[in-house]
């Protein structure tokens, strides 16, 4: 542990990016209470309660049934006898690479008159298909696309422990549910409710497979009432924002993390027979694949293929060419590698104050950075659009800018960074840094050639997420993005909203196949340095 | 690989502290340029605090340090980076992103020679064929080898280094100490090492600085230290003894081996220290064999005589065994006695 005392100017720095983070959301609450409407009254009416309890409800459902499966899976992928056991490792976590909502009108849209699904059962003579609709497709859909949220850490967390803990427990005679109950799910407690938070907190920000879903919870409601009723909208979000508070805060409490056993050594690896389970197990990950990834690919290429032959037969033409999908791309890309870029320079500072200095201030803006990732975007937009209609010059001035629309971006996804970037900091021992300066270099120098290419593949993987959630993100781009600026997740939204199918499936196709590009190289090919 | 001028260390009246906790307290040592001094101590006894105060990776709350006549630390302040003082950390914390001869080349300021010196530290340390490998393809000695070029190549005045040997397995340990031992003597550096093993003190050490709850208790040269140390603990801390209660009277001490001589000071009840090589065992006596260990090169045997218990090193053919009576004399001219207080 370094004693030396942080630099002063890296405080400042601190204490100012804690004010930027914590901005959006402290203007929201005090916008609540002098938007002149009697707040209080708005709090506890219908018009709020109802959407509340939808939120509740889905993000309970979504949570239980995104911890059970994603815990299975990783479960099934890491100690058992599965068939291609490495094949699924790689493939599982890949649904994370759609946006939900792109999911949801695959699903929408597959099981209507038209659609893949509707064409498969009238082909074999089934005239009446299900209709995905409300709560029941809000929660498949968020389940399908958010377990590996679960099955990443859960299943990494099961690759460390020792396999010598559970082969005791069998020996003193547990049996194997008994083994996994008593001795298993204490140890991976930590990661599991650590990533079922996540899901929770991604579900009850979602905004875009809800409003496909037509499922009216805190988000949609937020979205439908901001330009006609703002005081509405504000305590809609003022709620939303308590109770994410409210979650993160019990998950923190409730969650007494156990001492976890952790393995360096290469272990044995313990490995149980399926057996008479083989078929089941193969059925459950194959099937989960085959929804999360297959279905919503092969309804995307449908749809893409379809418009593509219409406008050469001479139907109805594509309502964008070539260029209007460039144009999006190239915006998306920039805003999120910007964004990354934004992200770390915001994010390091912090995390050296925390990880070398073990500084008040910076933990101070470190916990700042990781509450900010229970705000959803949609409150950060909402917030700061009605910040730049009232800031006068400076609103003025960033109102549509893109400077207001990173900015979003960063204090919705710098949280994510923050994790990676305090490790890859710790990575760089204080013996690394003083052996530099015995040998003469001095603190710039120091930072330069030691901290920055220590720290480089954790940084990279850090930007890497960051960058990756923002070419997904949607309402922030809706609400903030400066008009004339088309991403790739509004231009594939609006071509939803108005039965465009053909052009939102091309996009999404050039959506889900950068990202899964950049996925591998910047954070999948350095998971080791996680 | 020629070093620059050894240069002497002063440490005067230094006290320091982590958040109010004490950590030294009035310490004084001076070392001579040229000279190896070790630090030996238990753990948490300060000596890494030491170690990091002179190479300036610490500030002094109180006292001064002196570097080849130059005020580093109390009044003046120079930063690490410009003492011109080597560090080989327990780790050896070599950059992992930088290739061997890199590593060599961080402190090399002047870009002219820098590959002339490179290779020079790189050879002197049989590194040669290494130069391009990356500090994790290497082993535990190899990784020691480049820490040790890498402080020696921008020829620093003054060598630091924190427990040079513990990260080594037990075999390649003697060998690696021999070798250091080696080249301290050949370069004529002045080196401050840190150690808790009292072997690696007395082999390397030109002296030996021991210390104790943040203080230093004795300096001296091995030999003396280990014939004469000021009290009971540091007897215990650099070797085996036996302690025997006496009383002292004109420079004799009765004791249960019978009338020892002692320092002529002494007076009443002592506590009579004796090291193993100072006793010696004959068959038939009021004593009883009570363990053998056997080493090879000598046989330690514990012998109890009423209630006290004693060690006595013997040849390694002693033929002795568990349970016989013997007679243990002592074969010292003068013993260690401490008054008790």
């Amino acid at each position: 542990m370094n004693q030396t005392r942080a630099p002063r100017e890296l405080q400042v720095i601190g204490l100012v990016f804690a004010l930027a983070f914590a901005f959006p959301g402290l203007y929201l609450i005090w916008r609540n209470f002098t938007s002149g409407a009697d707040p209080l009254s708005l709090l506890f009416t219908n018009q709020t309660l109802q959407p509340f309890w939808r939120t509740v409800r889905l993000a309970m459902l979504v949570s239980l049934s995104a911890a059970c499966l994603g815990t299975a899976l990783a479960w099934l992928t890491t100690r058992t006898d599965l068939p291609f056991r490495k094949l699924w490792r790689v493939v599982l976590p890949i649904p994370l690479v759609f946006p939900t909502f792109i999911g949801a009108a695959a699903f929408i849209r597959t099981l209507n008159p038209g659609g893949l699904a509707n064409d498969l059962f009238s082909s074999i003579g089934v005239n009446r298909t299900p209709e995905l609709r409300g709560l029941l497709g809000a929660w498949l859909v968020l389940t399908l696309f958010c377990y590996p949220y679960v099955y990443l850490p859960v299943a990494a967390r099961l690759r460390q422990l020792p396999g010598s803990l559970e082969q005791s427990a069998l020996v003193l005679g547990d049996s194997l549910p008994r083994t996994f109950r008593r001795v298993v799910l204490p140890q991976i407690s930590g990661s599991l409710s650590a990533g079922t938070l996540l899901v929770f907190l991604y579900t009850i920000s979602d905004f875009g497979a809800v409003q496909l879903m037509r499922y009216d919870t805190l988000t949609r409601a937020i979205e439908t009432n901001y330009l006609a009723r703002p005081p509405t909208a504000f305590a809609l979000s003022l709620i939303l924002l308590v109770f994410a508070g409210l979650v993160v805060a019990a998950e923190r409490s409730v969650n007494r993390r156990l001492p976890e056993v952790k393995t360096h050594r290469a272990h044995e690896a313990v490995e149980y027979e399926l057996s008479r389970w083989k078929t089941p197990a193969i059925f459950l990950v194959g099937g989960t694949f085959a929804f999360s990834f297959l279905a919503p690919m092969a309804a995307l290429l449908d749809w893409a293929a379809d418009g593509v032959l219409r406008t050469q037969r001479g139907g109805r033409p594509l309502t964008i060419d070539t260029s209007k999908v460039v144009e999006a791309a190239a915006n998306t890309l920039s805003a999120s590698v910007i964004t990354g870029i934004v992200a770390l320079i915001a994010v390091v500072p912090i995390a050296i104050l925390v990880g070398r200095y073990r500084d008040r201030i910076g933990r101070f803006t470190h916990s700042v950075v990781i509450a900010t990732f229970a705000v959803p975007g949609i409150l950060i937009a909402l917030s700061l659009r009605f910040w730049t209609l009232r800031a006068g010059f400076l609103g003025d001035l960033l109102q549509n800018s893109m400077a207001i629309l990173i900015f979003a971006y960063v204090v919705r996804f710098a949280s994510l960074a923050m994790g990676i970037a305090l490790v890859a900091v710790t990575t760089v021992s204080d013996d690394l840094h003083d052996v530099a300066a015995t040998l003469g270099a001095d603190r710039w120098r120091r930072f330069r050639s030691v901290d920055l290419p220590v720290m480089r593949p954790g940084l990279l993987a850090a930007g890497g997420l960051v960058v990756l959630s923002t070419m997904k993100e949607l309402p922030i781009s809706l609400i903030v993005a400066p008009i004339g600026f088309p991403t790739l997740t509004t231009r594939i939204f609006g071509s939803f909203e108005e039965a465009f199918v053909a052009e939102a499936g091309i996009m999404a196709l050039v959506l889900v196949f950068t990202s899964a590009v950049l996925t591998w190289f910047l954070v999948l090919r350095r998971v080791d340095h996680l | 690989m020629t070093t620059a001028a050894a240069r002497g260390v002063t440490i005067d009246d230094l006290e320091h502290s982590y958040d109010q906790e004490p950590v030294l307290h009035g310490l004084c040592l001076n070392v001579e340029p040229g000279e190896s001094v070790a630090l030996l101590g238990p753990s948490g006894c300060g000596k890494t605090t030491l170690l990091r105060l002179i190479a300036g990776l610490e500030k002094p709350t109180v006292g001064s340090i002196h570097i080849g006549g130059e005020l580093v630390a109390g009044g003046a302040w120079v930063p690490p980076d410009r003492r011109r003082v080597g560090m080989v950390f327990q780790d050896w914390a070599l950059f992992p992103h930088l290739s061997v001869a890199n590593n060599v080349a961080y402190g090399i300021t002047k870009s002219a020679t820098r590959d002339i010196e490179v290779t020079a530290a790189l050879e002197m340390m049989n590194l040669a064929d290494l130069g391009d490998r990356m500090p994790a393809t290497l082993s535990g000695g190899q990784q020691q080898r480049v820490a040790l070029a890498r402080a020696l190549a921008p020829r620093p005045g003054v060598l630091l280094l924190d427990e040079p040997f513990s990260n080594l397995d037990t075999s390649l340990r003697t060998e690696v100490r021999t070798e250091v031992h080696r080249l301290f003597a050949d370069l004529g550096i002045t080196s401050i090492f840190v150690t808790h093993d009292q072997d690696e003190a007395f082999i390397v050490g030109d002296r030996v600085a021991v210390m104790r709850d943040g203080q230093i208790v004795q300096t001296d040269s091995p030999q003396a230290l280990y014939h004469h140390p000021v009290d009971r603990w540091t007897a215990e801390f650099v070797g085996t003894i036996s302690v025997l209660a006496g009383d002292a009277h004109s420079g004799t001490a009765q004791c249960s081996l019978g009338s020892l001589a002692v320092e002529p000071q002494l007076r009443g009840p002592v506590e009579v220290v004796l090291r193993p090589e100072q006793l010696s065992l004959e068959p038939q006596g009021a004593a009883t064999v009570q363990l053998v260990e056997y080493y090879g090169h000598d046989t330690m045997i514990f012998v109890s005589l009423g209630d006290e218990q004693l060690r006595v090193r013997c040849g390694p053919t002693a033929p002795y065994v568990r349970g016989d009576r013997v007679r243990v004399t002592f074969t010292g001219d003068i013993a260690s006695a401490f008054e008790l207080t």
